[in-house]
């Protein structure tokens, strides 16, 4: 009986071309590859995506804590015809991808998280979702939607993308935008980038493990802090617990850590 | 006129700062009051541009004396744009100098990433000339690239120059615990590469995401006092020994020669006189590269180097550390971050640290006499400032 | 309707001054609205631009062009452009149209174009 009933519960994939993985150079000199990963390395990706849901700041919580369910359901087989790709740059995770294929035409991006932030990782791992819909698969058009204003100035600003908002969007049922195969021709010479093949040792050490990210977004020290700057702009009862203020007075040994004052 | 000394200094990180803005504020002054050992203070400046619009906040200056408990002493906000930390330090000077005050706290704070990246350009913005630039969409970003490609044009700066500006001023951040952006880059990654254009792309062109300062939440604080004061504090003396401010025309199409920066060369040129000091004097410099070029451009225009020279002194590696004049050891505006209205007092903090010889692995062997330049506006108006230590 | 952009002559001595002054830049001149608007040239000199890719949140463009402009007169401004490849030197042309609307408020400014 239980083994039926999950014959229903899960969807059954369509055969899609899978996505040949690229590398591409970033701002710092090092080298990103990027590539898809397969339903049993998704148990490697979540222990990072985990903490992010915590963190307030540009959306993290939101987009965290939904790619944390949409790549749970990929994996239990609960979504149909997803794929995720990820970015890594010595082995360690930058940034996770991911969407499906609707129809054979119409793709629906889901989501991109970046695990580093300063080097427009995002823009490329979202570049490369797209490349994967439009001309690995060939689909026609790919409805995007943004939960933070960084995706909308990433994506509906820069990319220009069309206007299909009679189309519920999956992602919270909101107006859809859609990237179209010549929008996407459009911004190919600037946007869309990297090389392929990609060098067997550079690829092998991608595949070998996928490393935590060196220095993901942190909560900031004090999760109350948004809530007191609303209401409560000179609460300093929590502030003085928390600065500790018998630190050593030598300032130069204290801060220097992101988020910390 | 009495001398002025600075006797503290506090800095927070510049990033994201997610506290309430007086907080914020009060922070770098709490270290500076024990940096030097003093619980009372004469008088409050609090440098600051955008409270009132950005994080819904007037009258800061009384929030953050209440919020360190100095009252009675006397606070006042100071408001220049980008050049308000260095405003409010030559309001404090001015208080110490004329006997008014014998210790005054200069501290500025911003929070800039309260809003979102669309609105914080947007809030810069409106610095512009309301009728004649602001409302065809001019940003600083804009008007630094017509700026830069008339420069270029003119005296053969080019892309690669701007970048080495940053890759400069990145590694040194990488040194600078406070700083903003602790992430090396190369001329390959942001330049060369096949991928360079996507990494590194056109903002305004000629300028490219690598050329901008990033948005910053931040703080920093000096404490300004007389001799007698500075005479029983235990720490290494620095003085500032000058200040110079100037302005220029609000519109920047109005310049006569649209590529000098002359409230630049004014300001700098009163700060160095009051000092006593020649360009050449200075051993270390902290100037507003909120772009890249700016810092190019402001190298020629305070003295180190020619006109139209700058770029040629920064290939050659003059500008480095270890070069003839180290410019921007924190990072600079670029890598270390711009909180608009407390960078003056960022810069202040960096020089004071250099002075005192207490930069660590930023340290610039020697360095007696320091200089900063805080740049409001887009040039209309520059407050310079110099600083010697004194043994 | 032929919109103009204004700049502002000195009555006292001819100084022309753009964008707006209370005072006279050249004579200091104090006496209260001493000055008559003169519609600027439309032609002129493209001196820099640029394509300014971030822009406030009331754009609904990806980019706009901004240039500097030096008018036959000797007056610079600055204004939008509607040029595909914009070169330093070339001859321009300008008209008066919307250059930014912010909520209900429509804002006029000069637009340049390659001269014909």
């Amino acid at each position: 009986m239980a083994v039926e009933l999950e014959q229903i519960l899960r969807p059954i994939d369509h055969p899609y071309p899978p996505f040949p993985p690229k590398f591409m150079q970033v701002a710092s000199g090092e080298l990103m590859v990027i590539r898809q990963v397969t339903r049993e390395e998704i148990p490697d990706i979540l222990p990072h995506v985990e903490p992010l849901i915590h963190v307030e700041r540009d959306y993290y919580d939101i987009v965290s804590v939904r790619v944390y369910a949409e790549l749970l359901g990929y994996y239990r087989h609960r979504v149909q015809d997803e794929y995720v790709l990820v970015a890594q740059i010595n082995g360690e995770l930058a940034a996770i991808v991911n969407g499906r294929f609707a129809t054979p035409e119409l793709g629906v991006s889901l989501h991109t998280l970046a695990l580093r932030r300063g080097l427009r990782i995002g823009a490329h791992a979202f570049a490369a979702k797209m490349e994967y819909h439009l001309d690995v698969v060939g689909q026609k058009e790919v409805l995007i939607v943004a939960e933070s204003p960084i995706g909308f100035r990433r994506w509906m600003i820069e990319y220009n993308l069309a206007k299909r908002f009679e189309i519920p969007h999956e992602l919270g049922g909101v107006p859809s935008y859609a990237l179209t195969k010549e929008i996407f021709d459009k911004a190919r010479g600037t946007l869309v980038v990297g090389r392929r093949p990609v060098p067997e040792d550079l690829l092998k050490k991608a595949q070998e493990k996928i490393l935590p990210p060196s220095n993901p977004p942190k909560p900031p020290p004090d999760l109350l802090a948004a809530t007191r700057a609303a209401k409560d702009p000179t609460g300093t009862a929590i502030l003085l617990q928390r600065w500790k203020l018998a630190r050593p007075a030598s300032q130069s040994d204290a801060g220097g850590q992101e988020g910390t004052v | 006129m009495r001398e002025v000394y600075v006797i503290g200094i506090g800095i927070t990180s510049f990033s994201r700062l997610e506290y309430p803005l007086s907080e914020i504020a009060a922070y770098p002054a709490m270290m500076a009051m024990r940096d030097c050992g003093i619980e009372k203070v004469d008088h409050l400046y609090v440098a600051n541009m955008g409270a009132s619009r950005v994080s819904g906040q007037t009258a800061l200056a009384s929030a953050v004396v209440d919020t360190l408990s100095l009252t009675p002493a006397g606070a006042e906000a100071i408001e220049n744009g980008p050049a308000s930390g260095a405003s409010a330090i030559k309001q404090g000077f001015m208080a110490v100098a004329s006997g008014l005050h014998d210790v005054v706290l200069v501290t500025g704070a911003e929070r800039m990433r309260e809003v979102n990246n669309l609105e914080a350009t947007d809030f810069v913005a409106t610095l512009t000339h309301p009728i004649a630039e602001y409302i065809y969409g001019t940003t600083l970003p804009s008007l630094a690239a017509m700026f830069t490609r008339l420069y270029m044009d003119k005296y053969g700066v080019t892309s690669r120059h701007l970048a080495m500006v940053a890759v400069k001023n990145h590694d040194n951040a990488m040194n600078n615990p406070f700083a903003h952006l602790h992430q090396p880059i190369t001329l390959e990654g942001i330049l060369d590469g096949p991928e360079a254009l996507t990494n590194n792309p056109f903002v305004s062109d000629p300028l490219r995401f690598f050329d901008f300062c990033p948005v910053s939440d931040g703080a920093a604080c000096v404490i300004l006092a007389s001799k007698e004061v500075a005479d029983k504090v235990k720490r290494p003396r620095v003085r500032l020994a000058g200040v110079g401010q100037a302005t220029d025309t609000h519109a920047v199409h109005e310049r006569e020669e649209p590529t000098d920066l002359l409230a630049v060369r004014r300001a700098a040129e009163q700060a160095m006189k009051m000092a006593g000091i020649k360009p050449s004097d200075v051993d270390v410099a902290e100037l507003h590269d909120a772009f890249t070029i700016l810092e190019i451009v402001e190298s020629e225009e305070v003295g180190f180097f020619k006109k139209g020279e700058g770029h040629l002194a920064l290939e050659k590696g003059e500008t480095r550390m270890g070069g003839k004049i180290p410019i921007n050891p924190s990072g600079g505006l670029k890598a270390k971050g711009h909180p608009v209205g407390a960078t003056g007092l960022g810069q202040a903090h960096e020089i004071v640290t250099q002075l005192r010889g207490e930069a660590k692995k930023r340290q610039v062997k020697d360095a007696k006499i320091g200089f900063t330049c805080n740049f409001g506006g887009f040039g209309n108006n520059v407050v310079c400032l110099t600083f010697m230590r004194e043994d | 309707m032929n919109l103009e952009i204004y700049a502002y002559k000195c009555r006292k001595c001819g100084q022309l001054h753009y964008p707006y002054r209370m005072m006279c830049k050249k004579c200091h001149n104090n006496e209260h609205n001493a000055f008559d608007p003169v519609p600027l040239p439309h032609k002129g000199k493209l001196l820099t631009f640029t394509r300014l890719q971030t822009l406030a949140a009331d754009f609904s463009v990806p980019d706009i062009q901004l240039g500097i402009v030096e008018l036959e007169n000797g007056i610079r401004m600055l204004g939008q452009l509607q040029i595909a490849k914009p070169k330093s030197g070339m001859a321009v042309t300008g008209s008066v149209g919307v250059v930014r609307q912010m909520g209900y408020n429509t804002y006029h400014g000069m637009i340049f174009h390659e001269a014909k």
